[in-house]
Formats: C-alpha cells, structure tokens, sequence
C-alpha cells in the first residue's frame, strides 16, 4: 500500500480540523457573552457544587471499574467467537468453557474476597 | 473466509499449562481454605513447579514451531524454563519464612509467582514479537503486583509505583519498536523476519533500524542495561527481599531470553548494526554497575547495582554472538540464579521483621558467630566476583572466552578490569563478615528451615557448576546453538 | 600405598579430606583440631616423600601424571604431573605446612577450627599450582588459592589486616585476570582446542603476538613474586600476616611467581621472553639493591626479613633470566633455599613475637643472654640466609651469579653487592637484636625457644645445613629439566639432547666438592664459563 493511499483520510482530517476550529472561532468572536455567579460556577449536572473538587473516592469504585472491563472484554470477545461458532464445532464450546472457567475462577476468587460487598 | 484451524499441540505448552492451573487452584484454595489450609500454598506451588520442570524436560532435544509458528518447542526455551523454575522455586523456598514474619504472607503472593513464571516461559517459547509481548506483559504486571506486596511499607509502595511507571514507559518503547519492525518487515514472526532480512534488498530500512533501536531501549530497560537502568537500585531495595531475588533472577533471565530470541533469532542478519550499540551498552553497564556498587552501604542496593553489571557481562556473550556465545549467556544466566538468589537469602536469614538493619556493615562479625551462613555468603560473593572454584568464574570463562573467539579482545580486557572493580565491593562483604569487629549485637539468624535449604542448594549448585561445570555445559552446548534462530 | 599415577592426586586432595574431617569436629576441642590437622599435613608430607625417591632424574619428561577429561568441550582436561622444578617446589610446600601448624600452635588463640581449614585450603591450592599440567587447571588453583590466603591475613593478622589483606588480594587479582585475557586469547589463537601446557609449547606464535601474551602473563607473575615495582604489597601482607602466614607467603607463595616464569611466561612465549629479557634483568637488579637497602633501614624485623625478600627474589629472577644452566639450576636452589631461609626467620621472628608482642628491632638488645639456643639458631638461619659458603643459601646465589657472568659481568658485578649488603642489614640486625646490653626491663624474664618450637626449628636446620654441603641430590634431579627449559626457552622445538648427565659439570663438581673449599668451587666456576654448550646466544 502507497502512502498516497491514505491521501482522502488526510483531506477529510484537515476538513475535520478547519470545520471544528472554525466554528468556535466565529461563534467565539460573533457571539455575545454575558457572566454572572451561576455562569462562573462549574458545571455539576445542574446540582450546586459542595466542596473541593479533589476529593477521595472509595476505592472500591475502581475495583468495580477494573472488574467492569474484564467482563467488558470478555464479551467482546465472545462475539466473533459466535460469529464463526459452527465452523469451529465442538472445539470452539470447549476453548469457550475453558475460558470462562478460567474467568469464574478469577469471578468466585473475588466475590469470596468480598470485592463485591459494598459496605 | 476460509477458517482453519492452527495445529494444537497441548503437550507443546504443558510447563505453561501446568503452571497457570496451579495458580488457578492456588486461588480457589485461597479462597476457601481456613487458615490451616493456607500454609499449604507453598507447598502446592512448588508441586506445581516440579511439575512444570518434568513437562519441561520432556520437550528437551526436540526443534520444532507450533500453533501457527507463535511457539516454538526447543531446547533453547526448555533451558530457560529450567532457569525460571529453578527461579521460582528458589523464590518460593525464600518466601515461606519470609512471609510470615514481614506479615504480607497473602494467597495471591504464591499465585502472583506461578503467574509471573508463566509469562517469563511464554516469552522464552515466543517466536512471535506479539507473543513474546504478552509474557511480558503477563510477567510484568505481576511482578509489579509482587514489588508492592508490603502494602504497609513506603518503600515498597515507592517500589511498585517506579516499577510501574517505568515498566509501562518501556513497554511501549518495546511495542512501538515491534510495530515499526512490522512495518518495515511485513510480518511479526521471527522465522518471517529473518526470511526476510537474509534477503540483500531491504524495503525500509531506516524504519527498521528505529524499531531495532526501540526495541534495543524496551529489553534494555527490563534487563535493567545503562543507560536504561535507573529504576533498579530503588527498585530492588523497596521489594520485599524475595520479591528483590524473583526479580533478579527470573525477570532477568526472561527478559534476556526474548532479547536474545529476537536479536540473534530474527534480526541476525542485522548483527553488525546493532552489535557496536551491544558493545557500548556493555561497557557502559558493566562499568557504571560496578563503580556504583562499590559506594553503596545497604547490601539491598549493593546487590542491585551488582545485578546491572551482571546484565553487562551477559551482553559480552550476546556481542560475541556466535555459537558459543550464546551458550554461554544461557549457562551464565543458570550460575548467576544461584549466586544471586542466595545472596538474597543469605539477607532474608540475616533479617528481622521489618528489615531495619541491612547495611553491609551489620554483617560484622557474622562469618565467626555464624559459620555456615558466613561460608555460604562468601561462597556468592566469591562467585559473584567470579573467582574459581566457582560458577560465576567458569561462567565469565565462557563468555569471554566466546567474545575473544570472536574477535572482541578489548571488550573482554574491559570485562575482566571490571571484574578485578567488583572483587573490591563482594570483598568488603567478607571482610566485614570475618575480620570486622564483632560490635555489641550481632545480627540474629531468623529460624526459617526453608530459607535455609535454599541456602544449601543455591551454595552447592554454585560450587558444583564451578567444578563441573561439563555436566550442563556439555547438553547446552550441543543442543541449544543448533536450535536457536 | 596409592598408584603412582593417582599419587599426585591424592598428595594435592587429602587436605580436603582433612577439611572433611574438620568440619565435624566441634570448634571448642582445640587440641584435637590442631592434632588433625597436623597429623593430616604429616600425612601429606609422607606421602609426597616418594615423589623425591622415585623421582627419575634422567629425563625431562614429566612424570607421575594423571589425565583425566574435564571438560571436554573446551579440550580441558585434568591433567597433573611434575618435573625436576616443580618437584621440588611440592616438596617445600608439604614440607613447610607441618611446620607451620606447629608454629601456630599457641600463636592462633581464636578460631581455631577456621584457621585449619583456611591452612588445609591453601596447602591444597598451592600444591594445585605446582602439578597443574593444564592452563585451566593452573589458572583455578591460582586463583582458589588467593581466598585462604587472603583471609589468613585478613582475620588472624595484625592491626592493619584488611588494608594488607584488600591489597594482597586485588593486586594479584588485577594481575592474573589480564592474563585470564591471554590464555583466552591464546586457546583461540593456536587453534589447537587445547589447554595442555605441553601442547601449547609447541605452538610457536608469531613475534607480536608473543610479545604481547609475554606481557600479560608476566605481569602477573611479577607482581607475584613480586618484581621491582610490583612489590608494594609484599611488606604489607608479610607484616599483617600471622606467622604462618608470612611463612607460606614467604616461602611459597612468591614461588608460584616464579614458576609461573619458569612453567608458562618463559617456555609458551620464547621470542616474547628475549624481547623483554634486558628489561627484567634490570628490574631483577634494581630489586637486589633497592630492597637490600630499604631492609636496611626497616626498624620492623618483619618488615626488614620482608624486604630482603624481596631482594632475593631479585636475585633467583636474574639467574633464571641468565638462561643458562647455571643461572637457572641456582635459580631454583635459591628458590627453595630462600624458602628455607625466610621461612625460618619468619618463625624465629614469630617466638620472638609471641614472648615480647613487639618486633621493633630496637626493643630488643642484648637477648642472647636469655636466649641462648634462640640465638644460635638464629645465627645460622642468618648465616644461611646471607649466603655463607657451607649453608644452603651459597649454592644458589653462587650459580647465579656465575650465571650473570656468563651473560653480561656487570649484572654479576652488581648483584654481589646485593649479597654484601644483606649481609650488612641482616648482621646489623642481629647484632642489634641479640648483642649488646640486656637494658630493657621487660627482656628479662623472656624464656628460651620451648621443646616444641625446637621441634620445627630442627628439621628445617638439617635442610639448611645439609643443602649447603650436599647440593648433589637435588641438583641433579633438576638437569634434565632445567636442559629442556633452557631448550624451550630458546624456541627450540626439538628437544634438547640430553642423554649424558655430565653435561653439568658444575652442579656435579659442587655436589662432590666438600665444605670450605671455596676456591675449588672457583675453579670450577671458570671451567664452565667457558663452557660454551649452554652459553646462551642472544640476538640483540
């Protein structure tokens, strides 16, 4: 493949770049602007903001995040492997098994280290 | 599209297998086992080991490539995954004392070992850049795991974070480098490479030798080469001692396993471009390893710095390149896991709970109150600074030897100058141990029997290798050169 | 008794089996721990006793060898044997090591059980070096041997021990890891897969490559034995060292040095040798003078007995650089006689020691009226040691100069003075130390030599006395080889034609000559100057 290929990705990313910095830029320098106090404030959903923005989250949140993507990943996987399951036969059911046992393995071992009590 | 399947061998991959079933078990026991229960995990890691040595052995003297040319089943993966077992067994009989009195004596500790095993063994067996990548990585991130375990401790939270960060830094270094030799090459696999460098036209070149640099910066940084070495002194200091050991002698022995499958596997055809860069790197580690070792006070550092330029001797035989230089790095890297791991030993039996006094000058006295610690002690440090009877004398013997046979004579009168450096810093050990004044407290050897049979193993492997050392360099030799690359 | 062939084996192994012994012997039986080890280092003595008897002066070859694979792949092999120069340095090892336990008997207070095992190591280490017929082999027993040396010094000597055992240990190092390098190099180079000594002298490298190997391994065995300016670790170590210590260093030690010339520097690299020849005679002179003056004004008799090693070490490098037959046969007699002489300073300087724990010569005065036997054996030691004609020491500083003679008269010429300044500051010493008035207090109540250092002071007095008035046995087990080495030594690959052994008037003349009758000697002397068979013809 010949660099020149990639030469209507280049275009449509230089497109991209002008038609995004464009925008703000016209609407940064048309636009009117007024501020006030709620304005100023950032922006938390609607809510009032309380206290410090760095605060310390419970680790269990990242423990659940991380748990999250193994899972996430597991089911990516399992797609292509349905795609093609009757090509693969009884081969591909066992490799499967296998790997969500090795999976559960992981999944029992947590839940009895109590990664998945909240409290 | 067309689907078939890659030839599976599972008897190709039974060590790795065998190993990652254990751990699997390891967790479940962990997880359901009382108290009592868990004193059983050592034990059951090192049935599992054993097992993975015999799977092993049976794959000796074969030469062939399985699934789909991703793993390769010789005699040159079977010798380092003799070295990482021998590693890890080591490091599970330093641990089973160790544990317990640091109080980090978790499941997960055992699991992480056998896991971390597994990925130095696939890269060992990896004739793919993306296979040897995923040991990495499976090792890396256990191992990164492994240097934080004293959860209590700052310096090894300290340890685990540079280890990380680092760790991750080099391993897109590696990465990048593996995608822009795909680039230029066409194909991730080692038989394919070199197919395709033996050929005199090369299509990019100037991408291939960035990727060869790049990947030269990612080993580099795992076998803890200079200028790539920064992380180890911290590193190896804050891990809890047998982690320090694990370290020392699995991940190296690993990282140099998939670096020199790459480099002399698949890029030998390139052996002039990179071998002046090895050179420099060589002397450079060799000479910063020891010239910094010689200032350290605390023997965790010491031992560390000494690592470094252990790496730098290593390289001589990887310079050297041919045949008998690469037989040689295979026995060096054998002789240097003994020495070293019971170097660490010695410091975990001479240790209390916390480790408060580790400073080489604590050692006083010890040879006298102590003499079977002590001769044990002088006998790796002896070995370390590679004077006979010893392995580590007969190990620097070949690799010199092959550099010489190569060509290299300066690099070797630059070997041997930093050999006669380091004899300075592994004496000042002996010296304190038996001709320093006992002070008011000696140190207090820790009851650990199993410490102490790792001790008696690591010292009479390193005396018998040093006196017969035929018995292993004879099996190498033959087989290992003919089968690599 | 053992197969001749594994004799050697069993001579250079059974202080292991001694080791074995030790190690199950609980360290606070001290008297047993002595008793073993010296009736092990007896043992060994008796048994490298037929390697003198059996020994077949008529041929150069080397004998008593055993060879064995060891490791196959790089051609090494185990692989022991000796000639008429290493015989004779075994048998001053084995015979030394007895005395040197007795010597330590009262002297080693603390770790006892480690000081045997460290003194068994060594007497294996050192045997090692003298039967080693391979390079491998050589270079493992020289270096193993460094460790119970080094620690030796290191935890029995005296207050500055680390600094003397660092330096003792990382200069000889620094020396032989460079020639690690050239044996390297050199099973590359020759391309006989091999590292048989006796192979490898036959494989005649080209000049430049001689020369550097040359360096290289002479470097190492010069700071060894030591040369001129490699010698700085030597008073260290002797005045640090306890005093079997400095025995051993002393007498055997310093030897391996020299037979490192003698076995590898000289005969492996021949044109390599005669390059640096004029170059070593200098240093070997400058040595002479240099430590004979230094000596003179040590006010530490250890520190003085030091330096005139140095001096006589001068000397036995300039006869063997003589390389004729004289030079060489006195090199080695003075080898073994310095080893006789020093070694027997060193414990004389250890009784004194250990009664008055000083060794500042001008402490003592007047000692003679209390220790009157002390001091008889003191004279002759002395006397030997200066080299008066019916002690050992004359034979061999006498070859040697008649060797220098043959070369160049200067050398000779200068290096007499060497022989009269040591009889300058060893005299001086002795009248200092012995004669006089008795007027320090503290030298009052010091007692005679006891029974049991006369019981090692004894034999080595019989050695003396008789290797002074009968030199003939031990040269003439020494003429073949020494023939052979002159032969290599000239780069010569035939072999030397040696059949008829009166070939070496002089060492036969002497050898029947009896004591005092020095211008007889003289005499004879002149006839083989003119004896032109072993002249050497040096190219310059």
């Amino acid at each position: 493949m010949e660099l020149i290929d990639y030469l209507p990705i280049f275009i449509l990313l230089i497109i991209a770049v002008l038609f995004v910095g464009g925008t703000i830029l016209v609407s940064h320098m048309v636009g009117r602007r007024k501020y006030g106090k709620e304005k100023m404030s950032p922006y938390e959903s609607g809510m009032i903001p309380v206290g410090d923005a760095r605060r310390r989250f419970s680790v269990k949140f990242y423990v659940v995040a991380i748990l999250f993507v193994i899972f996430d990943i597991e089911v990516v996987f399992m797609y292509p492997w349905a795609v093609i399951f009757k090509k693969l036969g009884v081969f591909g059911f066992v490799e499967m098994m296998i790997f969500i046992a090795i999976l559960l393995v992981g999944f029992i071992y947590i839940w009895k280290k109590g990664a998945l009590e909240w409290a | 599209m067309e689907f078939t399947l890659p030839a599976i061998k599972i008897g190709a991959i039974a060590p790795e297998l065998i190993l990652v079933c254990s751990a699997a078990g390891l967790m479940m026991l962990d997880a359901f086992a009382k108290e009592r229960g868990k004193t059983l995990l050592p034990i059951l890691s090192i049935v599992g080991l054993a097992l993975a040595m015999v799977a092993s052995l049976k794959l000796w003297g074969k030469s062939e490539v399985t699934f789909a040319g991703m793993v390769a089943v010789d005699s040159y993966r079977v010798f380092f995954n003799i070295i990482f077992i021998i590693g890890a067994l080591l490091t599970v009989l330093l641990s089973m004392n160790y544990t317990p009195r640091e109080e980090i004596d978790r499941g997960e500790y055992y699991v992480l070992v056998l896991l971390a095993t597994v990925g130095m063994m696939v890269m060992a067996a990896g004739t793919d850049l993306i296979m040897i990548f995923l040991g990495l990585e499976l090792l890396s991130i256990s191992v990164y795991v492994l240097a934080g375990f004293a959860r209590g401790q700052l310096k090894s939270n300290e340890a685990a974070l540079k280890y990380f960060l680092l760790g991750a830094f080099a391993s897109g270094f590696l990465l990048y480098g593996m995608a822009l030799v795909y680039g230029a090459v066409g194909s991730t696999n080692l038989a394919m490479i070199a197919e395709t460098l033996a050929t005199p036209h090369l299509p990019a070149r100037v991408l291939l030798m960035v990727g060869v640099g790049l990947l030269v910066v990612g080993f580099g940084f795992k076998v803890a080469i200079v200028p790539f070495h920064m992380w180890t002194p911290d590193v190896y200091e804050g891990a809890p001692t047998s982690i320090t050991a694990f370290m020392a002698v699995g991940v190296k022995a690993a990282a140099f396993a998939g670096f020199a499958r790459v480099f002399i596997g698949a890029l030998g055809a390139l052996h002039p471009d990179w071998t002046m860069v090895l050179w420099v790197l060589a002397v450079a580690t060799m000479t910063v390893g020891n010239l910094a070792a010689i200032t350290q006070s605390n023997i965790k550092r010491m031992l560390a710095y000494s690592s470094i330029a252990h790496a730098g001797y290593v390289l001589v035989g990887m310079v050297a390149g041919n045949e008998v230089g690469r037989a040689s790095m295979l026995f060096y890297l054998l002789a240097y896991t003994f020495m070293q791991a019971g170097a660490f030993g010695v410091v975990i039996m001479l240790g209390q709970k916390g480790e408060p006094r580790l400073n080489i000058t604590d050692y006083a006295g010890v040879g006298h109150k102590y003499p079977l610690i002590g001769v044990a002690m002088a006998i790796f440090m002896f070995s370390l600074g590679g004077i006979p009877p010893t392995a580590g004398f007969v190990g620097k013997f070949y690799l010199f030897g092959a550099a010489i046979k190569a060509g290299y004579v300066w690099l070797v009168i630059l070997g041997v100058i930093n050999s006669a450096i380091s004899i300075y810093y592994y004496l000042r050990v002996t010296v304190v141990m038996y001709m320093h004044e006992e002070g008011e407290e000696v140190l207090a050897v820790s009851r650990a029997p199993a410490v102490a049979l790792a001790l008696i193993l690591t010292s009479v492997a390193t005396l018998g290798l040093g006196i017969f050392p035929s018995w292993i360099w004879e099996p190498v030799q033959k087989t290992v050169n003919l089968l690599l690359g | 008794m053992v197969a001749e062939s594994s004799l050697l084996t069993w001579v250079v192994f059974t202080p292991l089996i001694g080791v074995a012994i030790l190690l199950f012997v609980k360290p606070e039986r001290e008297e047993l721990l002595r008793w073993i080890t010296l009736a092990v280092t007896l043992f060994v003595f008796f048994l490298s006793l037929p390697l003198f008897f059996k020994f077949n002066s008529d041929t150069y070859l080397m004998q008593f060898t055993q060879k064995i694979p060891w490791i196959p792949g790089y051609g090494i092999f185990y692989s022991v044997g000796i000639d008429g120069i290493s015989l004779f340095l075994v048998l001053l090892t084995t015979f030394l090591m007895p005395i040197c336990i007795l010597s330590s008997w009262r002297y080693i207070t603390e770790k006892i059980k480690q000081y045997m095992i460290a003194m068994l190591l060594l007497e294996m280490g050192m045997l090692g070096v003298f039967v080693a017929l391979d390079l491998f082999l050589f270079y493992i027993f020289w270096e193993a041997m460094l460790i119970p040396m080094y620690l030796l010094i290191g935890v029995w000597g005296g207050p500055r021990k680390i600094y003397a055992a660092i330096k003792f240990f990382l200069y000889t190092m620094a020396g032989s890891l460079l020639m690690l390098v050239a044996i390297l190099f050199l099973y590359f180079k020759s391309g006989m897969n091999t590292f048989d000594i006796l192979k490898l002298y036959e494989a005649g490298f080209p000049l430049e490559l001689q020369i550097w190997m040359f360096l290289a391994f002479a470097v190492a065995f010069a700071i060894k034995v030591p040369m001129f300016p490699f010698h700085t670790w030597l008073p260290d170590a002797h005045v640090e060292a306890p005093t079997a210590g400095s025995v051993i260093l002393a007498a055997v030690l310093l030897k391996m040095g020299i037979y490192g010339f003698l076995r590898l520097a000289i005969p492996l690299f021949p044109q390599g040798s005669l390059y640096f020849t004029p170059l070593i005679i200098y240093l070997a002179i400058i040595g002479i003078i240099y430590g004979a003056l230094v000596a003179m004004v040590q006010p530490d008799v250890k520190k003085l007995v030091a330096y005139s090693s140095v001096s006589h070490l001068g000397f036995v490098m300039l006869g063997i650089y003589a390389l004729n037959m004289n030079g060489i046969e006195g090199g080695v007699y003075q080898m073994l006689s310095h080893g006789l002489s020093t070694g027997a300073l060193f414990l004389l300087v250890g009784i004194i020691y250990e009664r008055r724990h000083t060794r500042l010569i001008a402490d003592f005065g007047g000692m003679q009226k209390r220790m009157p036997i002390f001091g008889a054996i003191f004279l002759i030691v002395v006397m030997s040691s200066i080299g008066l004609p019916g002690l050992n020491g004359f034979v061999g500083e006498f070859l040697i100069l008649v060797g220098a003679f043959q070369v160049k008269k200067i050398y000779a010429i200068v290096a007499a003075v060497g022989v009269i300044l040591s009889a300058c500051y060893m005299l001086w010493m002795f009248q200092r130390m012995m004669f006089g008035k008795l007027d320090k207090p503290e030298n009052e109540e010091v007692s005679d030599i006891n029974k049991r250092e006369l019981a090692y002071m004894l034999p080595v007095l019989v050695l003396i006395v008789l290797m002074g008035v009968y030199p003939s046995p031990f040269l003439r087990r020494m003429d073949a080889s020494v023939a052979h080495f002159i032969a290599l030594s000239q780069g010569k690959k035939e072999v030397y034609a040696f059949e008829d052994k009166a070939v070496n008037p002089v060492s036969h003349l002497l050898g029947k000559s009896k004591v005092g009758k020095s211008d007889g000697r003289m005499r004879d002397a002149q006839f083989t100057m003119h004896d032109a068979g072993f002249r050497v013809k040096r190219n310059r």
